[in-house]
């Protein structure tokens, strides 16, 4: 039997009268690349803010790396990476200085050969003393992932990964998630509103619209029923009309 | 490492590279350190001038500046810790919320396993332990330049005075920061983050004291008392506003201290301050994790 990463039944969020996430009830197994789809405000961030402690739901129940995200938050942080959409970092202060700050934070003791580790890893060395002020958006998203990655988390969440990036950028973020994957079996979540991203890494597939989810299936079976990227694409687009239909008629 | 350790590193390594704080800190310390000079010019001019005063037989009193203690030249300390000190601070404690803001690291750190209680008390440690250089390094500059002013070391009694007021100093300080860490934490907008503690900071320096200063004056540099009213308008507002006067509570506390008033320490100007600081800080400590997130309320 496969050991589940991520398991939510339920789980519902709303910010005050608004209604963000609807009954979210899904599986991600462990060792998967799971692409979360859905376009802008379908409620993809607030499911990954849930799943990662930084928000409450206000139904439901959901469980990361087998720790409840409510009553057992720590443990669930313990167990995650995570990588928001939008990261800065620390100008003033060098690569190494803001990922001490992020190890330590994590419980790391002595950061500096892990830090050593997994700059080798992303093949990110030798900017070590150079201030994040300096870096390209590209740049700093390696750095984003370095930070995630430091404790070795079971469950990685990417949030709208390739957002910014150049075409360059986007396929050394692919490789580097792949690559996790396969190397440390770290679990990937990864939201995205690029289906061609979610055809190219992901082991399955969730779909989200108005905060519900209209569609869940593994690459291949999803590939399956749609085998080109134009018939997937028009499947989500049709999920999508059939869901924005029955929203407006109420049904 | 606990993770107050770890913030509180990461807040002064912070601070140390950000210009703007730097600058204030210069000028303070700079302030303090020719606030004993321009003491010892004052009492010197007035000096000259009585002694002219007194040779022309227009005064029969003695120079009010003979026998000060040499404390007496730390008194535009007050000055400085009341207009520019408490200034820094709160310029301190917004940049270092705004800092944060700005790097996006709020998701970052609130999905550690860290207690967020214990990262904010973290950075207030943090942001403790750089004004407890930056009034050090005051403290040591006001020794220096007031044995040199007054050609001998100061005594122990006097050296314990000056580092009490640091202490006082410290404290009050520290409620400075904590207000400028609230606004960048509670305020969206950053320019009205940024000003709010600044607007804070002019209320409770000037606009408190101005209501009631006139009932109750400090004499910090004048050396002859003045008398306080014990009625009539001033006497009232001053009685509704003067808890809230906390820089007029430091200066009271600080003359005291300085001069080793007969009437002891001033223990309702010394809770006040207290109270003051310990209020901000504990506000600041148990923000909830949504402010971090800067201010959205989901």
């Amino acid at each position: 039997m496969t050991s589940l990463a991520i398991s939510t039944h339920g789980l519902t969020h709303r910010y005050g009268p608004t209604l963000a996430l609807h009954s979210l009830s899904l599986e991600v197994a462990a060792g998967e690349i799971f692409g979360l789809l859905g376009h802008n405000g379908a409620g993809k961030t607030t499911t990954v803010a849930l799943l990662t402690t930084l928000l409450r739901p206000t139904g439901g129940t959901a469980t990361v790396a087998g720790h409840d995200i409510v009553a057992d938050s720590r443990g669930v942080r313990s167990a995650i990476g995570y990588l928001p959409e939008s990261v800065q970092f620390y100008d003033e202060l060098t690569l190494m200085e803001n990922l001490r700050f992020f190890a330590k934070l994590s419980g790391i003791g002595k950061p500096d050969s892990r830090i050593g580790e997994v700059l080798a890893f992303l093949d990110f060395e030798g900017h070590d003393h150079e201030r994040l002020g300096t870096f390209s958006k590209g740049m700093r998203q390696r750095v984003g992932i370095a930070q995630a990655i430091l404790h070795r988390p079971a469950v990685l969440f990417l949030d709208e990964p390739t957002s910014g990036l150049d075409p360059e950028g986007v396929r050394t973020l692919r490789e580097t998630v792949v690559r996790l994957n396969a190397e440390w079996g770290t679990t990937i979540f990864m939201n995205t509103h690029l289906l061609a991203e979610v055809t190219r890494t992901c082991s399955s597939i969730g779909i989200l619209r108005h905060g519900e989810l209209v569609h869940q299936d593994s690459l291949s079976a999803t590939l399956g029923a749609y085998p080109t990227e134009q018939a997937l694409e028009a499947a989500y687009f049709e999920t999508a009309a059939i869901e924005t239909a029955a929203f407006e008629t109420g049904a | 490492m606990s993770v107050l350790a770890v913030v509180a590193r990461h807040e002064l390594l912070a601070s140390r590279r950000n210009r703007a704080p730097q600058l204030l800190v210069a000028m303070f310390i700079g302030m303090v350190g020719f606030s004993s000079f321009i003491g010892w010019m004052t009492q010197h001019t007035v000096s000259g001038i009585y002694r002219q005063v007194l040779a022309d037989g227009l005064t029969t009193q003695p120079n009010p500046f003979v026998d000060v203690a040499p404390l007496f030249f730390a008194r535009n300390t007050v000055i400085y810790v009341v207009m520019i000190g408490t200034l820094m601070a709160a310029a301190l404690g917004v940049q270092s919320a705004l800092r944060d803001r700005k790097a996006a690291s709020a998701d970052l750190v609130l999905t550690r396993p860290s207690p967020v209680k214990a990262l904010l008390a973290g950075r207030m440690i943090g942001i403790g332990a750089l004004l407890a250089v930056v009034v050090a390094v005051s403290s040591v500059i006001s020794w220096l330049s007031i044995s040199v002013i007054t050609r001998a070391p100061l005594g122990l009694g006097n050296t314990a005075r000056l580092a009490g007021f640091g202490a006082l100093t410290w404290v009050l300080l520290l409620g400075f920061a904590a207000l400028g860490v609230l606004g960048g934490l509670y305020i969206k907008r950053e320019t009205t983050a940024l000003l709010a503690p600044f607007v804070a900071w002019a209320v409770i320096a000037f606009v408190l004291p101005q209501l009631g200063t006139a009932a109750r004056p400090v004499s910090l540099l004048n050396p002859v008392a003045a008398v306080p009213q014990t009625s009539g308008v001033f006497h009232a507002v001053s009685f509704v506003t003067g808890p809230l006067s906390v820089t007029e509570h430091f200066k009271t506390a600080s003359q005291a201290i300085l001069e080793g008033s007969a009437a002891g320490f001033p223990v309702m100007s010394g809770v006040v301050i207290a109270i003051f600081a310990a209020g901000l800080v504990a506000a600041v400590v148990v923000t909830s994790p949504s402010r971090l997130r800067g201010g959205a309320s989901e």
